[in-house]
């Protein structure tokens, strides 16, 4: 167990060294440099700023002096806005977005097991059918058309009702992340819902099942302790995914509901092309979901008894 | 009496107990021989939900590449006087007269006064006239145009004009004019040009006209028609409307179908046949060259998706004139190939310890014939279910790129770029969002639908349990 | 008296895409306190099915218990899951499974599967329970105990698991423990060890067993009585010496033509049963084996056969049974006198038929 932590973690270190590699390389081959343009009017000032950014070096040396100040944490300034540095950004919008996610999650895991289990029981009846519809729904409809649909729900509910039932967008409140956090979770929970429908059904239908049903034990218990328990397991080894594909879907939520997070933050400065923000939140956002996914197999792993004591 | 064996009762006869002899008295139970593919093509036609999503797709295909032969318009023409059209909203535009110029500020003979601010003449999509009374104590005015009906006098709308001259007491809007309503104001301005709270408002719905020369000049009536004055005439027909730019939406499905299905089907059929090769070779090799492959997919797959989808677009760079389709289509190959590679690895693995290949091997089957009889043809059946589930990831982040700014770049339509475009006018123009989203979600839900309806068709094992 | 556990005439079916399938058609045994019955019959024939209806665990839908009673000490409890506030399943009767591989929970432990029942039925505290489980661990002779009851089931061997099952199902000391092919799944020295702690429990607790088995060396080695079931009937019903040694039914002959047996040499032919079992979704009309069978007559094709008793404990369900029947058939047991071969039901024979 412990030596297939230190085996992933190592994995995770250095698959982020290399998405901070492609990244840096990726970002120094892009046609036309990040001082063109308006700042570097003259010589001097050019000269100016390419020494502050340490452009004026050969570029193996950028590397390695890039290299080095990652580790330090440190991820430099923004080109767009020179008196914020990158860490500043991240450390300032990074809550947000991280807070937003969590409930997505939230929502989408617990919202996934109960409509799930909730399918399988009711198999083939109405409510099956029903969740079974929205689930359908719900895998093809991108997150910004949702985002944008419970917006324009939103506005028509608050007119309705004469008064802001919930705001429409901006970020604070516990009331101004419901929405967002819900339209966010919506895609991942409907994926959710037919993994566990599909896993609940095949565990119903286990020789297991039969035995306990065979000791006499209530339904109640059946279900908690042999189906839920044994049926969750699948869902468990697709929460990485689901984070990475919420933490993703940030960016358009954020956009839309103008929450001021670091999703949002990284959409603008790809569009403005604000190199030091980019690779900074790129390779932030990289380490961060490399280390959820193999965080999610280690609970995985310790879940499942198979897998712990092997 | 009893129940037994449906009452019958009869009296048995000596002849009853007479041997029956070899024949066989029940029929053989005889079923069709029937190959792996016509058994799944009967079994995916057996399930309706399948079939629908067949029909959805061979419809997709139809309106992307038959539809723009049938509806022939530019989906780069704008059509200045239809902008943000709504589908089935009034197309019909009087003839008017030629613009001439409004020199005496006077009312237009028959037309109806009033006092305050009012109109000069019928307000037409030519030109708004509107005149006023002198108001005590002022001589320079602002005149205000609002889309909205003024409620606040902080909000007024656009201002179009000061008015300094001397006993002007009228003004003409031409500017950028739509068969719609509009709310005027004109505010009077102090001594040193601020407004005062001092003002007064007209609503103003603004007919759709057009002269006779441009209707000729647009082909709106036949060559040999007489148009007078008066006469209707019907615009450009936009079955669902126009977008902000006055283009046709349906057009620009179409033309957004091409690019949307192009990626959606290209990127996922290259990274499968891509994952297909690598994923095969190092099942079929084994051993260190297996598992030197099969870090590098591992570690493919560990980088995170989009994130380096945006990052590909940016290191690209669409210059000016380009779509951006090309390079959104290589960063969806390099980066999906893996998790093909990973599971047809895993089927050959599989397959490679089947009883059936070793007996094959047995009877002294070359390499050749195990990869053509028993890989492939067992292979395959995974693989269209992977391509098929491809297809909708790859139109979802082509959307998810597009609506972010960081996919095709305008004005090259796709879906996901027409969301975008259409997400600014939501609460005014919904349709604009709602026609191409919804295609996006047809589109994905019928891929879906049709890959677990292959699913369940091609192997009872891969089953879903619904 | 009134036996412990009863069947009557239950009849079973499942609703499926291509049509109802009876599958249990008219089945009745008994079985006594300390009594073993064994269960016989090939795959697909009922036997399973019957005992899953018995113990309600048939899906519903699509299966359907169409009509029928199950009784324990004379009350019907077919279709509850009480009786006089005890459960049934799990408490008056266990049941074991064919494959304990799969049977058991993968994520739970052991010592709390075993604990589980104990504390469902009978309010064993936990601390209780699991002391309870370990000592039930110790009967089935699973070697250190205490520590095995905190592992989980793909740390057992198949074996193992089939013992964990036994302790399982006997923890509450069940009057009657159903066997569900307990040892089809296993290798055969597993397989007698099995059927010794099986036999071992009998006689400590003198609970009845219910074997539902396919192998006829099984049934020998550990059977009171026999029934045979074919087509979701009983073909023939008897005693374990009955039935090895005055066989009644053809089918019967089929099944001990195709065992091996320590008498026969080498080259002793193993003679399998030709075709297969009739399609339940319409079954025969008359009898279910006719197309099977080496003896068929006119009779078998357009009437159901009456069930003939041959002695107290010996019933075939068989035209040749019948007193009229001129044919002697090699192998085949028949009453001694034609007099004493007569029907149990008696609609299908002519004295009684106006």
């Amino acid at each position: 167990m412990w030596a297939y932590t230190l085996k992933r973690v190592l994995q995770g270190i250095i698959t982020v060294w290399f998405i901070a590699t492609a990244t840096f390389f990726g970002m120094h081959s892009v046609p036309g440099d990040p001082l063109s343009g308006e700042r570097a009017s003259t010589e001097a000032i050019r000269a100016n700023l390419e020494a502050r950014y340490g452009l004026d070096r050969p570029l193996g040396e950028q590397y390695v002096i890039f290299l080095g100040n990652m580790l330090r944490g440190d991820f430099g300034i923004s080109y767009t806005q020179q008196n914020r540095e990158v860490n500043d950004i991240i450390r300032e919008h990074f809550p947000v977005s991280a807070t937003l996610g969590i409930l997505a999650v939230m929502i989408a895991a617990l919202g996934g097991v109960l409509w799930g289990a909730l399918t399988a029981l009711y198999r083939n009846r109405l409510p099956d059918y029903i969740i079974m519809f929205l689930v359908i729904l719900g895998i093809s409809v991108p997150s910004f058309v949702f985002a944008a649909l419970g917006q324009l729900g939103l506005v028509g509910l608050n007119s309705a009702a004469g008064r802001t039932l919930l705001p429409v967008a901006g970020w604070g409140t516990v009331s101004h992340m419901l929405l967002p956090a819900l339209v966010l979770g919506l895609g991942t929970m409907a994926y959710m819902t037919r993994l566990m429908r599909s896993s609940m059904l095949e565990v119903m239908s286990a020789d297991y099942i039969r035995t306990a049903k065979a000791k006499g034990l209530p339904m109640s218990r059946i279900f908690t302790h042999h189906q839920l328990r044994n049926a969750v397991l699948p869902v468990i080894t697709v929460l990485g995914p689901a984070i990475a594909a919420i933490t993703t879907g940030g960016f358009v939520v954020e956009l839309v509901f103008a929450i001021p997070g670091l999703g949002r933050y990284f959409v603008q400065a790809v569009q403005q092309l604000d190199y030091t923000v980019i690779m900074g939140t790129t390779v932030f956002y990289g380490a961060f979901l490399v280390f959820m996914v193999i965080l999610v197999d280690l609970v995985y792993s310790w879940v499942d008894p198979r897998v712990r004591l092997q | 009496m009893s129940q037994y064996n449906d009452g019958v009762h009869r009296t048995l006869r000596d002849s009853d107990f007479e041997p029956l002899g070899e024949q066989s008295t029940t029929p053989l139970l005889v079923r069709p021989s029937r190959s792996y593919w016509q058994d799944a093509w009967i079994r995916l036609k057996a399930n309706r939900r399948a079939l629908v999503s067949l029909y959805l797709v061979i419809g997709l295909l139809l309106f992307t590449f038959i539809g723009p032969m049938i509806w022939r318009v530019d989906p780069a023409l704008q059509d200045v006087d239809q902008i943000s059209i709504a589908p089935g909203a009034d197309r019909s535009a009087l003839v008017a007269e030629a613009y001439e110029p409004w020199v005496n500020g006077q009312v237009e003979p028959d037309f109806a006064g009033g006092s305050g601010l009012r109109l000069a003449a019928e307000p037409t999509t030519l030109r708004v006239r509107l005149l006023w009374d002198p108001m005590p104590g002022a001589d320079n005015y602002r005149v205000y145009r609002n889309n909205y009906p003024i409620e606040d006098p902080q909000a007024l709308g656009i201002p179009l004009a000061d008015i300094t001259r001397d006993n002007v007491y009228w003004y003409e809007d031409r500017l950028d004019l739509r068969a719609r309503d509009y709310y005027y104001a004109v505010v009077v301005l102090d001594e040193l040009g601020q407004p005062t709270d001092q003002f007064e408002t007209v609503e103003v719905n603004v007919g759709r006209v057009i002269t006779a020369v441009e209707a000729r000049n647009r082909g709106l009536v036949g060559a040999g028609e007489s148009l007078a004055v008066g006469d209707e005439v019907m615009m450009p027909w936009h079955p669902l409307g126009t977008d902000y730019l006055g283009r046709d939406m349906l057009a620009r499905l179409m033309a957004g179908a091409r690019v949307s299905l192009f990626i959606g089907l290209l990127a996922p059929l290259l990274y499968v046949v891509i994952g297909v090769v690598y994923g095969a070779s190092a099942g079929f090799l084994g051993g260190k060259a297996d598992q030197v492959m099969m870090r590098f997919a591992d570690f493919v797959v560990a980088l995170p998706f989009l994130l380096f989808m945006i990052l590909f677009q940016v290191v690209f760079g669409i210059g000016p004139g380009e779509s951006g389709i090309v390079p959104m289509l290589i960063a969806l190959v390099v980066l999906l190939w893996p998790a093909t590679a990973r599971l047809v690895r895993g089927q050959i693995l599989q397959i490679r310890e089947e009883a059936y290949v070793s007996a094959a091997k047995l009877l002294g089957a070359s390499h050749h014939y195990l990869i053509l009889r028993h890989m492939i043809p067992n292979t395959l059946g995974v693989i269209l279910v992977t391509l098929t589930f491809a297809v909708p990831s790859a139109i979802f982040t082509e959307a998810f790129l597009s609506f972010i700014g960081m996919g095709v770049a305008p004005p090259t339509a796709s879906w996901g770029s027409m969301c975008n475009e259409g997400l600014k006018n939501m609460l005014t123009h919904p349709h604009e969002l709602v026609f191409p989203a919804a295609m996006i979600s047809i589109t994905v839900l019928a891929f879906n639908l049709l890959g677990d309806g292959l699913r369940d068709a091609l192997d009872a094992k891969m089953r879903s349990a619904e | 008296m009134t036996a412990l556990l009863s069947v009557e005439n239950l009849h079973v079916e499942f609703a499926t895409y291509g049509g109802i399938v009876k599958a249990v058609r008219g089945v009745s045994f008994d079985v006594e306190a300390g009594q073993t019955l064994a269960i016989v019959g090939e795959s697909g024939s009922g036997k399973s099915v019957t005992m899953q209806a018995v113990m309600g665990l048939i899906p519903m839908p699509p299966g359907r218990i169409t009509q029928g009673s199950a009784k324990l000490r004379g009350q019907d409890f077919l279709g509850r899951l009480e009786m006089d506030g005890r459960t049934i399943c799990g408490d008056e009767i266990g049941m074991i499974f064919q494959d304990p591989m799969s049977s058991l929970n993968p994520t739970m432990r052991i010592g709390d599967q075993i604990a589980e029942t104990l504390k469902v039925h009978r309010d064993y505290s936990p601390k209780e329970a699991w002391k309870r489980a370990i000592e039930l661990l110790e009967l089935v002779k699973i070697p250190e105990a205490p520590k095995r009851a905190a592992q989980y089931p793909f740390e057992f061997s198949g074996g193992m698991l089939q013992r964990v099952m036994i302790a399982m199902a006997v923890a509450c000391k069940p009057a009657v423990l159903i066997a569900d092919e307990p040892t089809t799944a296993l290798d055969v020295t597993i397989q007698a060890q099995i059927l010794d702690l099986l036999q071992d429990i009998q006689k400590e607790t003198g609970m009845a067993i219910i074997l539902i088995t396919h192998d006829l060396a099984v049934v020998a080695r550990m059977a009171d009585k026999v029934a045979v079931m074919y087509a979701g009937q009983i073909v023939e019903a008897a005693t374990v010496n009955e039935l090895f040694y005055e066989s009644a039914h053809p089918y019967t002959l089929g099944l001990k033509q195709a065992m091996p047996s320590a008498e026969s040499d080498e080259n002793h032919v193993l003679e399998p049963i030709p075709g297969s079992p009739p399609d339940l979704f319409s079954p025969p009309q008359g009898c279910a084996y006719c197309a099977r069978c080496p003896w068929h007559m006119q009779v078998c094709q357009t009437d159901d056969p009456a069930s003939f008793r041959l002695s107290d404990t010996h019933t075939s369900r068989c035209w040749l049974q019948h007193p009229r029947q001129p044919r002697e058939v090699e192998g085949l047991h028949r009453a001694e006198s034609q007099g004493v071969s007569k029907p149990v039901s008696d609609t299908a024979d002519q004295e009684v038929s106006p």
